[in-house]
């Protein structure tokens, strides 16, 4: 089952004490480390005596990709502001309403407006949800240092443009005209979306290391031997990756993106770097560049707190049960019929 | 008599055969020395493939036409010895006339012309490489097509599984340098062919891997399902590891191309 990521906007009732709970508060918050240390934790090796990132990580990491207006220059939410995100939080959970997904927790304890992404036929609610990480982050982005990102080029605006416009006017004449996320194909490299089937199990053998997703499941297999590139012919959803150990630091590259491999309307030309740190037994950072001239004036940073869990991955069968693809097109098909039976 | 007449030669030779059988000794040793991962169990790391033509039919068959003839030689389906220990699966009366009724209408009914996940063991000898990635708590199976994997768990023979999956709950163990993976609740709507094979969720299936080479390994699985064998049954293939250079799996990520074939009927006609 697809579920579109893109939030059509709904201004609900005010919750009121959320009102601009987080801009009201004008203390700047103080420096200090972003994730959590265990003076006692030592980073553990496998047999083959790699860094040991083994087990399940979760990206419930409340902070949102790009930094909210009103929080230019400031890297961190004060003591009051983190107070207060809290019991936000506490309230819309607590609430039963609508499911946030992604940044949306966030977007609505800033704009005190909590925003459904599907407000015509209904939502999930909260309940579906994966339980959130608090950060003081306030953006994923780390760089640029406005925690947003970069501005598109010519070129790249315009080709988003005239892809809303399209999408505008044929909605869903086919599948292609519908998310890829929707046709189960995939969410994106990476997969940026928080709290939603946002688990990875990595597994490690001498040679090679494996990262999977249980997002549509998928398998991301890393060499970390030397190996030539392949073609620039082949063109691939998730790209084709090479992996290094920096110390204790797993750092992985990744090319030849296919060019309807969109991620936020960058594709073939993007090149993408992961570095993956174990900062703590519970924390896995996550820090990603991505470099598309193309697409960006600058290239962009952000970087990811994954925590551990210890549940198991599930099989995400996302086509094999694809009814709301064929409900979307069956559905635009049946109000296209109608309108031509009342001779519109 | 020539050693006679020239028994220099007699040395040569005789020094020859004693080479030649210390070069097989070394060959015999060569093959029962597997490869091992560091903690010493036998290392099933690798890209790996079947060949043949199972998928099709595990069951024997002479080649025949595909079902869509302007495809022609590209479109045939090949002969195939099978891979069923006794040529024939086990099925009951119903079971076997409920495999002929899928068989007679399989582009239409076999999932995985729909690009749905394979299952256990039809995974693994789809015409497509699949990847093992070896720790000594997990094994992960990624197969290229589909981008379908299996988490083998090695550690933990009590972890039922939560629910039925199209890949299977994979629980592992070595028996001597033998890997044994036992694979339950299954989704009843995988098959085991394009000939119409099939299980239902009761199928247990009992995997053993065993290194037969450096490079080759030998396949085993037992199928197990009350509900439509009469008992028993297993399966067996060579599986070769691929030596191509810099070989590595690419995406068959699969969905793209069924779509015409899925949702064909639903785009707009003007």
């Amino acid at each position: 089952m697809g579920i579109c990521a893109r939030p059509i906007k709904l201004n609900k009732p005010n919750p009121g004490k959320l009102t601009g709970m987080l801009l009201a508060a004008g203390v700047l918050c103080c420096g200090g480390s972003l994730l959590a240390q265990e003076s006692s934790w030592q980073l553990s090796r496998t047999i083959d005596g790699h860094p040991d990132f083994q087990g399940v990580w979760a990206n419930n990491s409340i902070t949102p990709l790009e930094r909210a207006v009103g929080f230019e220059n400031r890297e961190l939410l004060s003591d009051d502001e983190y107070a207060r995100l809290r019991a936000g939080v506490a309230e819309i959970t607590d609430g039963g309403g609508d499911a946030q997904f992604g940044d949306g927790f966030f977007d609505a304890l800033v704009s005190g407006e909590v925003q459904s992404y599907d407000p015509s036929t209904g939502n999930y609610d909260q309940t579906w949800m994966s339980h959130r990480n608090l950060e003081r982050r306030t953006s994923l982005i780390v760089d640029p240092a406005n925690g947003r990102l970069p501005p598109y080029t010519d070129v790249a605006a315009a080709k988003v443009t005239a892809r809303l416009e399209h999408i505008e006017q044929h909605p869903a004449d086919s599948w292609t005209d519908r998310p890829l996320q929707e046709r189960c194909i995939t969410y994106g490299m990476p997969y940026l979306l928080a709290g939603y089937n946002s688990y990875y199990q990595i597994v490690q053998s001498k040679d090679y290391v494996a990262i999977i997703q249980e997002m549509i499941h998928d398998v991301r297999v890393i060499p970390l031997i030397p190996k030539s590139a392949i073609d620039e012919k082949i063109r691939l959803w998730h790209g084709d990756s090479r992996g290094y150990w920096d110390g204790d630091t797993l750092v992985i590259e990744t090319a030849n993106f296919s060019d309807a491999s969109d991620l936020r309307g960058s594709a073939g030309k993007r090149v993408f770097m992961e570095k993956f740190t174990r900062t703590a037994a519970d924390n896995l950072q996550y820090e990603f560049t991505i470099e598309d001239a193309s697409t960006w004036t600058a290239p962009w940073t952000a970087v990811i707190n994954y925590s551990s869990s210890e549940d198991p991955i599930f099989e995400y069968a996302c086509h094999e049960g694809n009814y709301g693809l064929s409900g979307i097109l069956s559905g635009h098909r049946a109000q296209e019929q109608a309108a031509n039976s009342n001779g519109n | 008599m020539i050693f006679v007449r020239y028994p220099q030669l007699h040395r040569v030779l005789t020094g020859s055969v004693a080479i030649f059988l210390l070069g097989f000794s070394l060959q015999v040793a060569a093959q029962t020395t597997i490869p091992r991962t560091t903690d010493g169990n036998p290392d099933f790391n690798g890209i790996w493939q079947a060949l043949g033509s199972a998928n099709w039919d595990i069951e024997p068959h002479a080649a025949d036409f595909g079902p869509v003839v302007e495809l022609a030689a590209i479109g045939a389906i090949p002969a195939g010895l099978g891979i069923v220990s006794g040529g024939e699966i086990p099925y009951t009366v119903a079971a076997r006339a409920q495999q002929q009724a899928n068989k007679a209408d399989w582009l239409a009914l076999d999932p995985v012309v729909k690009c749905y996940m394979p299952g256990i063991p039809r995974a693994n000898y789809l015409p497509f490489p699949f990847q093992i990635i070896q720790s000594p708590a997990h094994i992960v199976v990624a197969y290229e097509f589909a981008s379908a994997s299996r988490i083998v768990y090695m550690d933990q023979p009590d972890f039922e599984a939560p629910l039925l999956s199209w890949m299977g709950h994979s629980r592992g163990h070595f028996e001597g340098d033998t890997l044994v993976i036992d694979v339950t609740d299954q989704m009843p709507d995988t098959w085991l062919d394009h000939a119409g094979n099939h299980h239902t969720d009761a199928l247990r299936v009992t995997e053993r891997y065993t290194h037969i080479g450096p490079n080759t390994l030998m396949y085993e699985a037992t199928l197990e399902d009350p509900n439509v064998y009469t008992r028993p049954w297993t399966v067996s293939f060579p599986l070769y590891r691929r030596l191509d250079e810099n070989m590595q799996l690419l995406e068959f990520k699969c969905v793209e191309f069924s779509e015409e074939l899925i949702y064909g009927h639903l785009r707009k006609t003007d």
